[in-house]
């Protein structure tokens, strides 16, 4: 079951397209990064789904709830940690959070008992009775992460959950949504930090007004880049690199250092005999590994793509 | 409703706790409650002032002139009542409207299945009821000392009108709701609460010159006219908060406000 799907999401604002023609379909339990650079429209596209503002076209249904039609029930079901974590600055952390549980409708032994859960969750228990006027802009944000899950939604929105973050506070936001994918929640994350997304996405969206592509990470690296293989030989790799480019199965090498990366179309199938026909060539072969492209290098390999070809989607498509 | 109650319940808290909202709320009680009684106290001595009042009121005929003298000033001061639900609304509700947009508190709470109506009527109700309550309770004050102060019962009978009351009752939550309203629709454009306050305080203009008019002779605060214009501020009223509901939705306060 899809816990988003939508179809030919639009929305302008005057003249200017923010989204537009976006069709996707996210399976429940799964994280979902939605990627693309400053004003590409992905908060657009978070507030459309989460019906705090209306498509201009198309449709979808979030939380299997219809959206312009079911609008209540869709703001019911998700959660969302907006672009800015927009506290109650005179209210302590524990206030905070019981206000927003009691809007969710949660009655008050419950909303006590889940804002006890999700502050200890965050590391915020200690700080409960604070005044988040007081709270450092990383206790804002696990603080705004905390009631956005307050109500257990099916589906929970986080745009930018580590922006602004230290390396330890990062760590347990991250930690923390690895634990709400464990509990079979789709998150729907909005993130400019490529690495978190590597880490944390079954899915990776990458979208600039149009969505240019969704799949997994794996298969966006092989998608943009191809398989490779990383072979390290005893002195210069060069020499080697006429050997490799005869054979039929080699899409592409080239030289580093003391290493060959070669990319190839199935490396499980084609490292054996790409080895064997280095050694038979008299190469003396120290190490064989795969070759990894971050995540930063398809993501600008992939806008850099849809800069040359002009505005077409490379690949747009539905799960 | 439950929802209005839970933000209600929210706003007030955080209202008590803001000692400059509640400087900016008590201060003009303050002063207003007690600059008509100062002046009702002093006014005996300020006979040479009652020349200034137009002899054709019929409040005044037959009065002594400390008898004038305190009516003057009685009925100068009363008109004050007119500013006081503005100002007080004006305050409460520009720090909570205008002051929520400025935090960035309101998309979250927009992510709620709060309704906007249940959110507007929130902070309607927020900066009405401390509003029109003070407004009330000091006018209760001014005119018991208005009784305690004054030389005659003519003087209480000439400040202290029905005319006056109605006013006090009627239009006072009248010119709140307006203030409120009024405060929603500047709040779109403004990010500054004592911007938007002073924007609302224009509401008040007309219903001060009705007072000028009224120390001037021009006509007097009968209850048929203060039905009149309390009727027209109802609707007034109305209209205002009709419009503000227009300004007051989730996809005109995400997109539009600026």
């Amino acid at each position: 079951m899809n816990a988003i799907e939508c179809s030919g999401l639009g929305r302008t604002f005057g003249d200017r397209a923010a989204v537009e023609d976006l069709s996707l379909a996210i399976p429940s339990g799964t994280v979902f990064g939605f990627l693309g650079p400053n004003g590409a429209g992905k908060t657009t596209t978070v507030r459309m789904l989460t019906a705090l503002i209306a498509p201009t076209t198309g449709e979808a249904r979030v939380a299997g709830y219809q959206l312009g039609v079911e609008n209540q029930e869709i703001r019911q079901a998700v959660g969302i940690l907006t672009e800015t974590p927009g506290m109650y600055e005179r209210l302590s952390a524990r206030q905070n959070l019981q206000f927003f549980a009691r809007l969710y409708g949660l009655d008050a032994l419950t909303a006590d008992r889940q804002v006890e859960r999700y502050l200890r969750l965050l590391g915020l228990w200690e700080r409960r009775e604070d005044r988040v006027g007081t709270f450092s802009k990383g206790m804002r944000q696990k603080l705004a992460i905390a009631r956005a899950v307050l109500h257990e939604p099916r589906v929970v929105f986080l745009d930018e959950p580590t922006s602004g973050l230290d390396p330890e506070a990062s760590l347990v936001v991250r930690r923390f949504i690895h634990d709400l994918r464990g509990e079979g929640r789709t998150i729907f994350l909005t993130t400019h930090n490529l690495p978190e997304a590597d880490e944390l996405c079954d899915l990776i969206g990458v979208f600039r007004t149009r969505l240019l592509v969704v799949d997994t990470p794996q298969n966006l690296r092989a998608r943009l880049f191809g398989r490779g293989t990383r072979v390290r030989v005893s002195g210069g790799a060069s020499r080697w690199l006429e050997t490799l480019r005869g054979l039929s199965f080699v899409r592409d090498v080239v030289a580093e250092g003391d290493a060959l990366r070669v990319t190839l179309a199935d490396p499980d199938a084609e490292n054996p005999r790409l080895v064997r026909a280095l050694v038979l060539a008299g190469a003396e072969i120290q190490s064989v590994e795969p070759v990894s492209h971050s995540l930063e290098e398809v993501y600008l390999g992939l806008l850099e793509s849809r800069e040359r070809k002009s505005l077409e989607p490379v690949g747009a498509g539905r799960l | 409703m439950w929802r209005v109650r839970i933000i209600l319940e929210k706003e007030f808290y955080e209202l008590i706790r803001q000692r400059a909202l509640l400087g900016g709320v008590l201060g003009p009680a303050f002063i207003l409650t007690a600059l008509p009684i100062i002046m009702m106290a002093l006014s005996t001595t300020m006979i040479g002032a009652s020349t200034a009042l137009p002899s054709n009121l019929p409040a005044v005929g037959g009065l002594g002139a400390r008898e004038v003298a305190q009516v003057f000033v009685g009925i100068e001061f009363s008109a004050l009542y007119v500013l006081l639900p503005v100002i007080l609304t004006s305050v409460i509700a520009a720090h909570s409207v205008v002051g929520e947009k400025g935090a960035r508190t309101l998309e979250p709470l927009l992510a709620t299945p709060v309704r906007t109506s249940e959110l507007l009527l929130a902070k309607i109700l927020v900066a009405l009821i401390p509003g029109v309550m003070i407004t009330w309770l000091s006018g209760a004050i001014f005119i018991v000392g208005t009784r305690a102060l004054a030389v005659s019962d003519q003087v209480v009978a000439a400040i202290v009108t029905p005319g006056w009351l109605i006013l006090l009752v009627l239009w006072a939550p009248l010119l709140a709701l307006g203030a409120t309203a009024g405060i929603v629709m500047i709040s779109s454009r403004v990010n500054d609460p004592r911007s938007a306050q002073q924007l609302s305080a224009t509401l008040v203009v007309p219903f001060l010159i009705l007072f000028v008019g009224q120390a001037a002779g021009r006509f007097v605060l009968t209850p048929g006219l203060a039905l009149e214009v309390g009727a027209a501020l109802g609707i007034l009223a109305i209209l205002m908060v009709r419009v503000a509901t227009g300004f007051f939705q989730r996809e005109t306060i995400l997109t539009k406000w600026r």
